[in-house]
C-alpha cells in the first residue's frame, strides 16, 4: 500500500495491491451481510450495537423514539458508502483516487469496518500490534492495524487538502 | 391578548415540561479505543464547522475524561446531531443537560 496523499484538483489518491484489494473486499461482503442480516440472528450482537447504538442511555422510550427516527436512514446511509467504497476499488491492484464525496465514504466505511473488527477482536487503549502472526487472531488484529493506517493517511491527506483550499 | 382570534384556554405546563424547557438538551461524545483522534477531531470540524483548536480541545476532552458535550439546543436538533455522528461511527448520545 501507497498511503492516501492530497492530490491536485482536490482529490486524495493512494495504491494499493491487489492481495489488499482483495482483503478489503473481503471485509466489505462481511460489513454487508451483517448490515443486511435479519434483525432476530444479530439482535444483541456487540458490533451491531456499536455499528447502531442507542442514541439515548437510560431512557429506553426515547432510545426506542431514536431508533424510529433514524435507523433506516443510518443504514441506507452505510449501504451507499459501502457501494461506494467497493465501485473505487481497482480489482487487479492500482490507482484508488477520490473526490470529495468519495473520501467520504470511504472515512465512514472504513471506520465501521474498523469498529467492527475492534469489537470483535475487544480493542483496548492498551492493544498493540501483533510482532508476529501465529494464528487468525493476529492476522485479524494486523488486518485492524493496517486498516488504521490506510484510515490514519486519509484523514492526514484530507486535512492537508483542506488547508492547501484555504 | 384578547381579540377574536384569542385562545379561549392555556394549555397547561407540567413540572417536567417547565423542566424541559429550562434545560436544554446536549449532545455528547464518548470516549471509545478504537476512534482515531485526527479522525474525531476531523468529524467534529466537518459536521459543526469547528475550528480545529476547538475541535481538538474536545477531542482531548473526550479522550482524557471520557467523554464531553459537542452541542447543545432543542431534543429535535440533540437527536439529529447524534444521528450524523453515528453516521461516522463516533460514539454518541443526546440526554437533558444535567
Amino acid at each position: 500500500m501507497k498511503p492516501f496523499r492530497s492530490a491536485r484538483g482536490g482529490d486524495v489518491v493512494a495504491r494499493m495491491e491487489r492481495a489488499e484489494v482483495g482483503i478489503v473486499s473481503l471485509l466489505l461482503d462481511q460489513l454487508e451481510q451483517l448490515l443486511d442480516a435479519d434483525a432476530d440472528d444479530v439482535g444483541g450482537d456487540p458490533v451491531m450495537a456499536r455499528l447502531l447504538p442507542d442514541g439515548h442511555r437510560g431512557d429506553p422510550e426515547l432510545a426506542a423514539d431514536y431508533r424510529d427516527l433514524t435507523e433506516a436512514s443510518l443504514r441506507s446511509g452505510k449501504a451507499d458508502d459501502l457501494a461506494t467504497v467497493r465501485a473505487s476499488l481497482p480489482a487487479e491492484g492500482g490507482e484508488v483516487r477520490l473526490d470529495a464525496d468519495q473520501a467520504a465514504a470511504w472515512l465512514r466505511t472504513s471506520n465501521d469496518l474498523r469498529l467492527a473488527l475492534g469489537t470483535r477482536l475487544e480493542i483496548s487503549e492498551e492493544t498493540e500490534p501483533p510482532d508476529e502472526i501465529t494464528g487468525e487472531e493476529d492476522q485479524q488484529l494486523a488486518v485492524y492495524y493496517w486498516l488504521t493506517a490506510l484510515q490514519g493517511s486519509l484523514v492526514d491527506a484530507l486535512v492537508a487538502g483542506r488547508s492547501g483550499r484555504s | 391578548m384578547a381579540g377574536p382570534l384569542a385562545p379561549s384556554w392555556t394549555p397547561e405546563t407540567t413540572v417536567e415540561e417547565r423542566d424541559d424547557l429550562d434545560r436544554p438538551w446536549v449532545t455528547i461524545v464518548w470516549n471509545d479505543p478504537v476512534n482515531l483522534m485526527t479522525y474525531v477531531t476531523f468529524v467534529l470540524q466537518e459536521l459543526f464547522g469547528y475550528d480545529e483548536p476547538t475541535a481538538t480541545t474536545l477531542m482531548l476532552q473526550v479522550h482524557h475524561e471520557g467523554r464531553a458535550v459537542v452541542s447543545s439546543g432543542p431534543r429535535e436538533k440533540m437527536e439529529h446531531d447524534t444521528s450524523r455522528l453515528h453516521a461516522y461511527g463516533l460514539w454518541a448520545s443526546y440526554q437533558r443537560d444535567t
